[in-house]
């Protein structure tokens, strides 16, 4: 950690929570009751972000679990019940495979879109400032909106249609059978995510490591291959995690791009929530507690690979 | 799922909605399911307990032409009687009744929501939880205007009103076709499935549980069930085993000849009306059809759209302002829901050119002037609602609808290839 950049050395004794800044700064210097490790005062710092998180994303699991249990019906008696997760069962197979099956491309789409691009802003000075610029412009499109102009250019009547005077035998992009257009807007999206966290990830730190290589006599690809990507990868895997989740997490471009059967978990879990038979809310409770666990599961997944990189640490 | 009219189903976000949930089963005494009865008083006292108070009217808040109407001529009338009327958009009409639900479970007797614009199974599902206040639009002097005996208006999708809510606007679901396309249109439903058969490609319906799609497949109900009185209003498993299955046959047999062959529909509503828009179809079809002659001028429907008429009728109903039991502005309420009724708002709703809604009252109960002003109103692509609802189909219980959507998602759309 010891040799990136020019050392800045702490101007106050302000504790350094930032992840890999764990030098010899905190501590000892000052007065009075700064005598907890770093490590700790780091958790108090997060504290404030953390209980209120936690408390409403468990506060909101663990009622959707008891709902999905049959334990707070919206009328009749509370009892225990598997059938919740019984009901939409082949749904819920099939909604599962969908959704993990969109992320999936989407995220694969995303990650080599967007590191090639972080790679292409961090090694050229002017279009590299030009790209940056355009992926940084991307990410406060909400999804939403950018689903709608998915939708314009792609539709069968759409822009690209008109444009290219296709007027019959468009393949069917929207609302089709391989739901092109949901991913298409999805790797579009979390491509410039990506892009944004893998390149400040690079930029702080690949230049004197890169030189250094240079010096040593390493050629392009050896320097993609044993500097810049080991550098990168840990950026890339977490980036790559955050977007996979919240793509199957995510309902309005799936349903706005998508079609009515099959359906992916969050569109199932809504449909049946917004259902007026108040029997089908455990159901939706059901789907929603398994699209978490699904979604655990794959932080889960990303943070073991995280935790045996080298550049992690 | 259902919202008045011909409202789109806006669906918000995954997570709003289990927010929303969480809410809901966070307290977990199952609600209080009787109805709270208004006490009997006179209007003059309604009135004067009513000024001062504000009125928040949750009502679903895509339709501008909706909007504009509560904002600039509903409310400006309440202002000058003593109430604030507070316009408050919802994505769907649910979500008002999902936040009136989490209010009485939670005893609130302040709530947020003192008026809705409500009809069907959103209603349904409200009664069922006790959730309206009920017994008190017989105290409304504008209730006069309105027929007692008019089915539309006693029972709202099947659920007996009893003075629950108050009659806001009619409806009649209507097909709408595109005459350069059609030179000569069907005219029983029966004709239009052979004309779509004949025509492969050029005509489709919005997947229920899609508010439009779910009218076009009752619609289909009883045109293959051989009309409205041959199938029960009220549900029954019997009549369900007995009558769906040439339904669901009749229309998976008819999904090869559809926009793309089947294989899908289109989501909502709105999505046809773009299909058509664009040329993609020659029908569409829709619950409010005063929006057409608007939609006719700005050039998005070509100049040829025409309204099609069943000989056996279409399906027609009335939406409503329903007050919640946890409103704290409940005289407030009633006195917007007495003005919303008078000849003078009802008049101005519709013309079409501010929202072009179709009366609840009925003519011959109204003094010279306004009947003659009522006749006077234009209709050039949309022919008048008597006209329209001749043979008027009277709507299915609420129950029926959930179960003939998921008895189309299961049957025809999973019958995809």
């Amino acid at each position: 950690m010891a040799a990136d950049g020019p050392r800045r050395q702490p101007v106050t004794g302000l504790p350094l929570a930032a992840p890999g800044r764990r030098t010899h700064t905190a501590g000892p210097l000052h007065t009075g009751r700064s005598r907890r490790s770093p490590r700790r005062r780091a958790l108090l710092l997060i504290l404030p972000a953390v209980v209120p998180t936690g408390a409403v994303v468990l506060a909101a699991l663990t009622s959707a679990l008891l709902s999905s249990l049959g334990l707070t019906p919206l009328v009749g008696q509370p009892r225990l019940t598997l059938d919740p997760w019984r009901a939409p069962t082949d749904h819920l197979w099939t909604a599962a495979g969908l959704s993990v099956a969109i992320a999936t491309a989407a995220t694969v789409l995303a990650a080599l879109v967007g590191l090639a691009t972080a790679l292409a802003i961090t090694g050229r000075r002017r279009s590299g400032r030009l790209l940056a610029l355009l992926s940084s412009a991307t990410i406060p499109v909400p999804h939403v909106v950018g689903a709608a102009a998915v939708g314009l250019l792609l539709a069968d009547a759409g822009f690209l249609p008109r444009v290219l005077g296709v007027e019959t035998g468009w393949p069917p992009l929207v609302g089709g059978r391989w739901w092109i257009a949901v991913v298409a807007e999805y790797a579009w999206k979390e491509s410039a995510f990506i892009a944004l966290v893998v390149s400040s990830a690079l930029a702080s730190r690949v230049a004197s490591y890169r030189d250094t290589a240079i010096v040593l006599g390493a050629r392009p690809w050896a320097r993609l291959r044993y500097v810049t990507l080991p550098l990168a990868a840990p950026a890339l895997v977490a980036s790559a995690g955050i977007s996979f989740v919240y793509v199957l997490g995510s309902y309005e471009v799936a349903w706005l791009l998508g079609r009515p059967s099959p359906e992916p978990l969050p569109v199932l879990a809504f449909r049946l929530f917004t259902s007026l038979e108040l029997t089908a809310r455990p159901e939706a409770a059901a789907v929603a507690v398994a699209t978490a666990a699904l979604a655990l599961a794959a932080v889960a997944v990303a943070a073991a690979a995280l935790r045996r990189m080298e550049g992690w640490r | 799922m259902t919202r008045p009219s011909s409202r789109p189903r806006r669906a918000g976000r995954t997570a709003v909605g289990l927010a929303i949930l969480a809410l809901v089963t966070a307290a977990c005494a199952a609600p209080d399911s009787a109805a709270p009865q208004a006490e009997g008083r006179s209007f003059a006292d309604i009135r004067a307990a009513a000024d001062g108070q504000t009125v928040s009217l949750w009502m679903y808040g895509g339709d501008e032409q909706g909007n504009a109407y509560v904002d600039d001529i509903l409310a400006p009338a309440a202002a000058e009687q003593g109430v604030t009327l507070r316009r408050v958009p919802v994505a769907d009409t649910a979500d008002a009744v999902n936040r009136i639900l989490s209010e009485r479970q939670a005893g609130v007797t302040d709530g947020d929501v003192d008026l809705v614009w409500i009809n069907g199974e959103n209603f349904a599902t409200g009664r069922q939880a006790g959730a309206w206040l009920c017994g008190w639009t017989g105290m409304l002097p504008n209730m006069a205007g309105t027929d007692p005996d008019d089915p539309l208006l006693t029972t709202d999708f099947g659920t007996p009103v009893d003075g629950c809510e108050a009659p806001w606007h009619k409806a009649q679901f209507t097909l709408v076709y595109d005459s350069a396309a059609v030179p000569d249109p069907p005219t029983t439903l029966q004709g239009v499935l052979d004309w779509a058969r004949a025509n492969p490609g050029r005509f489709t319906y919005p997947a229920p549980p899609d508010f439009t799609g779910s009218a076009f497949l009752r619609q289909v109900l009883y045109g293959v069930s051989g009309g409205p009185e041959d199938v029960p209003l009220t549900y029954s498993q019997d009549a369900y085993d007995e009558l769906t299955p040439r339904l669901f046959d009749t229309l998976a047999d008819l999904a090869p000849f559809l926009w793309r062959g089947g294989d899908t529909y289109p989501q909502t509503g709105e999505q046809l009306n773009q299909l058509f828009a664009d040329g993609e179809v020659d029908m569409t079809m829709t619950y409010g059809p005063a929006t057409l002659p608007d939609l006719v001028a700005d050039g998005t429907y070509p100049p040829t759209t025409r309204v099609l008429t069943l000989d056996e009728g279409t399906l027609g109903n009335a939406s409503f302002l329903a007050i919640p039991s946890t409103s704290g502005d409940q005289e407030g309420a009633m006195v917007v829901a007495d003005l919303a009724l008078s000849a003078d708002q009802q008049l101005a709703k519709a013309r079409p050119e501010v929202w072009g809604q179709f009366t609840v009252l009925d003519l011959s109960r109204l003094d010279a002037g306004d009947r003659a002003a009522f006749e006077q109103l234009p209709a050039a692509v949309v022919p008048p609602y008597e006209e329209l609802s001749r043979g008027a189909d009277p709507e299915l219980s609420a129950e029926w609808v959930p179960r003939l959507e998921e008895g189309w998602r299961q049957t025809v759309l999973a019958a995809n290839p």
